[in-house]
């Protein structure tokens, strides 16, 4: 190290050490080193956008490649942003203001460009390959593998000599708030940065979140805000030639975003697990955040009055301009979801991901762009195309503008969708269109950053004379200040506040700590006291194959779109269950609560579905849900979905483990969950009727083929009305039940290869309305057939109507003559009423613990064609065995004759 | 603690506004480094331009 921070050589005539006439240097190549690591890792990182983005409409696209799947290329791509853009147009702008902000050198130049190897070649290139490779860490903001964070850190603790040092050493009186910006900036994400990355691998579920909460937030307003603030108000007096509106407003603003930004993690956890006082104290401080934005952006709109011209003819001056604009409402916008009344409804909807482009690119990346753009022309032989520029500027500014619109639309639609009780792929149609729009919004986007790029490198070459003439200070711009009368400048400030870079670095460090204590610590005491109170004895840790299963899951990306949180909101509840408690997640290193929901979320997965419905769907997702976006998983199988590998197995194996601790605990009897609940306004759910109680995902078990729990749906009688209703039902049909049942109902439908039991052939029976109406809203326990209560009772009767008409009655009916009957009975009863039942109603002694359950004659009526095959054959994955070989061709037809005999006769003991 | 950290902020906020108000030479003094900006701009433009 000690060679690294060494004295810098200087151009003839300069001194590491500056006297007072004499200008610091400035590190020019480390600055174009920068800028151009910052563009390249930009347009690679847009690229890996616009791919997730085309994911949404093409899920297929490039799919077999786990490499270049959804979640790894989605990882890569906000943090590409963060670190690869971002991350570089940062330090190429404090190599440019740090020296004439401190009237000092940065710290080495040997230093600066193991700081940028460090931040290309340990951070930003590994971490992409990494994550490609399947090595990440499943949390927002901090996807890159622990190996790279380590890296980050290291950078940060460099970046403290290379450019705080300048400042400590220069013992400004009179720190001009860019300076201050990047100061507090730096200190703080050194800090933070360990806290949202490693702590949550040690801290687990809830209490992790408390902690992953503050960098979530902290890495947009503690690294992107203050660095991006920094460049506004350099950029602006340094172009406009007029020093800012006030300099005292400014440092108010700083100090209020210092004191507010780091209270505000938790409002991504509203309605969480997360004690409610830390939560809204994070809603209170996103509400002073946005006063101080008010007011900060307010000083440096000011800063532009009566520079109309030049900010419209200033490209980079109007990258800025355009950047604050963008900043104050993408922050209000922030402040106004934070609220409750407006995040339980917005949350984990697309409105967010429009939200996080809008001040990513809107707020973040113009002022980047500006930055680079202002001091590009003030280096010494660099190019500058401002046509090129201007271009650029429109494009992005036109792209992202469609897609914020976008986004926030999508993410209204997607809100009332959830908010009904429409199945949940429901929304995923809904919302198809705009992910196309914001796909093609991503094109502009792309263009406008590569417009940029070239134009940093073609037009005019910049001679010798860097700033252009036009934006040169003059002494007249400063000229109020000289010519105030002396007495004025006599304020002398107290030491301490001739220490303002002591000052900035305290503030970083303390409300760090304020931060910490207050959103972190306290309420992970008060969940670990929770959970030691309430969590239940009998709570085992995953296998060893499920925490395998775990790691893949968060690999793959999945958290990302399938949310393991349940909210107290009476619409998460209705749809998945009682809320999230906090000791759910004692064993979840780190937690997987997620912030977006594009599928539904899984924390109940436990029981819901077969194994094989499982696996068929990682294989394909499109194979049982023809709509899905979720990108397959082929490299977790060895060619179909029957063959799972050992990783598709262990995933598998912790989809399954989802829940378990919940449902075989019996905590939801427990009175103590009522009392928690009925502390939760929104939870009272006293309008929902009891029959939809349950969510409407979970199966319900039903012996004797049906369950009075469920509504009785007839079609209409009126020939109409009925064949309107069938029309509605097929279109239904085809959009839910094809992929399994085929499109003709043969059940030969795509997924039917992998599923067992086969998907139901549903034109070789009739199916009583009561059959229908009972599987329709109960599912099928032990097959693939899920609950479709969500649907509306209208769409369940089309159903109902569609599949009755698609019966094909045998082609030949034969005559049953009453021997053969009575033959039948007695065959029967002898080898089938133990699970049938004695009469046929499929409630026998044995019915209980099979699943699928037996078939209940009076409410199926097989095809003779049918009720043969399954006696030769019996039903592959359910307990009907083939009889075949023990029964003749006579028997079975006596039987097939019997059990066709009873449809529509009326039953004894019906099941329940 | 919410609640004390919100009084905290806006005392600290009403107290650097009261300071604003009280001593005229503090605004004078705490808008310098807007003017010691440009200084320092005009320096450096004027390195950047040939003799």
């Amino acid at each position: 190290m000690a060679t690294l921070i060494e004295r810098p050589v200087y151009p003839a005539g300069q001194r590491s050490v500056q006297s007072a006439g004499e200008l610091p240097s400035v590190e020019y190549d480390l600055i174009r080193a920068h800028v151009f690591a910052s563009l390249v890792t930009l347009v690679i990182s847009v690229l890996f956008g616009i791919l997730v983005a085309t994911k949404f409409s093409f899920p297929e696209f490039l799919g077999g490649h786990a490499w270049l799947t959804w979640g790894r290329l989605r990882y890569n791509h906000t943090q590409g942003i963060f670190f690869g853009w971002l991350g570089n147009a940062f330090l190429a702008f404090f190599y440019y203001a740090v020296p004439r902000l401190a009237n000092r050198p940065v710290l080495s130049r040997k230093l600066g460009w193991f700081l940028f190897c460090i931040w290309n070649f340990a951070v930003v290139l590994p971490g992409w390959v990494l994550v490609a490779a399947g090595f990440s860490q499943p949390l927002e903001w901090a996807e890159f593998p622990l190996v790279v964070d380590a890296f980050v850190v290291l950078a940060f603790i460099l970046m403290v000599f290379e450019f705080v040092l300048p400042f400590v050493r220069a013992r400004l009186s009179d720190l001009y708030v860019s300076g201050w910006y990047i100061i507090g900036g730096i200190i703080f994400t050194m800090l933070a940065y360990p806290v949202g990355n490693f702590v949550p691998e040690l801290v687990p579920g809830a209490r992790g979140a408390a902690f992953s909460g503050l960098w979530i937030h902290d890495a947009v307003g503690l690294f992107v805000t203050p660095f991006a603030l920094a460049i506004a108000y350099y950029v602006i007096p340094a172009t406009t030639r007029r020093p800012i509106y006030s300099h005292f407003l400014s440092m108010v603003g700083f100090w209020v975003l210092f004191f507010t930004y780091p209270l505000n993690g938790t409002h991504h956890f509203v309605y969480s697990a997360i004690p409610m006082a830390a939560q809204k104290g994070a809603i209170v401080a996103s509400a002073y955040l946005g006063m101080d934005v008010i007011l900060v952006v307010t000083n440096l709109l000011l800063s532009l009055r009566g520079n109309s011209g030049t900010t419209s003819k200033d490209v980079p001056l109007r990258f800025v301009w355009f950047g604050v604009v963008n900043y104050l409402l993408v922050s209000l916008q922030g402040s106004v979801q934070a609220l409750m009344p407006i995040n339980r409804f917005i949350h984990f909807t697309d409105w967010v991901i429009g939200h996080s482009h809008w001040a990513m690119i809107g707020f973040g990346s113009f002022m980047a762009l500006g930055g680079i753009a202002h001091l590009w022309q003030r280096i010494p032989g660099t190019r500058y195309n401002e046509r090129m520029m201007n271009w650029s500027f429109w494009l992005l500014a036109g792209g992202l503008t469609l897609m914020v619109i976008d986004l926030t639309i999508a993410g209204l639609v997607e809100a009332q969708v959830w908010e009904s009780s429409a199945p949940w792929i429901d929304s995923v149609r809904a919302v198809a269109s705009y992910w196309l729009v914001r796909t093609l919004s991503g094109l502009p986007i792309l263009t406008g950053f590569v417009l940029f790029w070239i134009s940093l490198v073609t037009g005019p070459r910049l001679s010798e004379a860097t700033t252009p003439a036009a934006s040169r200070v003059t002494l007249e711009d400063i000229s109020a200040f000289e010519e105030a009368p002396a007495a004025s400048h006599e304020f002398t400030p107290t030491r301490w506040l001739s220490n303002a870079h002591v000052i900035a670095f305290g503030a970083g460090v303390g409300f760090f700590a304020l931060s910490f204590l207050v959103l972190a610590i306290l309420p992970g005491k008060e969940l670990a006291d929770e959970i030691k109170r309430v969590a239940p004895v009998t709570m085992a840790a995953l296998t060893a194959s499920e925490q395998r299963g775990r790691v893949i899951y968060g690999r793959e990306g999945c958290a990302y779109c399938h949310t393991e949180q349940i909210r107290s909101l009476a619409a998460d509840v209705r749809r998945f269950g009682a809320p999230t408690e906090p000791w759910e997640t004692k064993y979840d290193y780190p937690h997987l609560w997620g912030t977006r929901r594009i599928g539904p979320d899984l924390s109940r997965e436990f029981n819901i579905r077969p194994r094989d419905w499982q696996l068929t769907h990682l294989y394909n997702p499109r194979l049982v849900v023809r709509d899905s976006v979720m990108p397959p998983y082929p490299w977790l199988f060895k060619g179909n979905a029957n063959q799972p590998t050992q990783e598709g197995l262990d995933l598998l194996a912790y989809l399954e483990s989802l829940g378990r601790s919940r449902q075989l605990s019996g905590f939801d009897q427990q009175a103590l969950t009522a009392s928690v609940h009925a502390a939760i306004p929104d939870m009272a759910m006293a309008s929902e009727p009891s029959a939809r109680a349950t969510p409407p995902t979970v199966p319900i078990a039903m012996t004797g083929g049906y369950s009075d729990s469920a509504p009785v749906l007839h079609p209409a009688s009126n020939p109409d009305d009925l064949q309107e209703e069938v029309s509605r039902g097929g279109s239904l049909f085809a959009a839910n039940c094809a992929s399994c049942h085929g499109p003709a109902g043969k059940g030969d439908g795509k997924a039917s290869a992998s599923l067992s039991p086969k998907p139901a052939d549903l034109t070789a029976a009739r199916f009583s309305d009561e059959r229908l109406s009972s599987v329709l809203w109960n599912g099928v326990t032990g097959s693939a057939m899920p609950p479709w209560r969500q649907l509306p009772t209208e769409d369940l009767r089309a159903l109902v109507a569609y599949i009755d008409s698609l019966h094909v009655p045998s082609a030949a009916p034969s005559t049953q003559e009453p021997t053969t009957l009575a033959d039948g009975k007695f065959l029967f009863a002898t080898n089938c009423a133990s699970c049938h039942g004695d009469t046929g109603t499929g409630n026998g002694p044995a019915a209980g613990a099979l699943a699928p359950s037996p078939t209940n004659f009076h409410l199926k009526k097989p095809t003779e064609e049918r009720a043969w095959e399954v006696l030769e054959n019996g039903v592959p994955g359910t307990a009907m065995p083939p009889w075949q070989s023990q029964l003749s061709a006579d028997e079975r037809h006596a039987l097939v004759a019997f059990v066709r005999s009873l449809y529509g006769t009326p039953q004894e003991n019906p099941g329940k | 603690m919410i609640n004390l950290i919100m009084i905290a902020i806006s005392s600290i906020m009403f107290a650097l506004l009261l300071v604003w108000w009280r001593w005229p030479a503090f605004r004078t003094w705490i808008e310098a480094p807007k003017y010691a900006m440009l200084r320092q701009e005009r320096r450096f433009d004027d390195r950047s331009i040939p003799h």
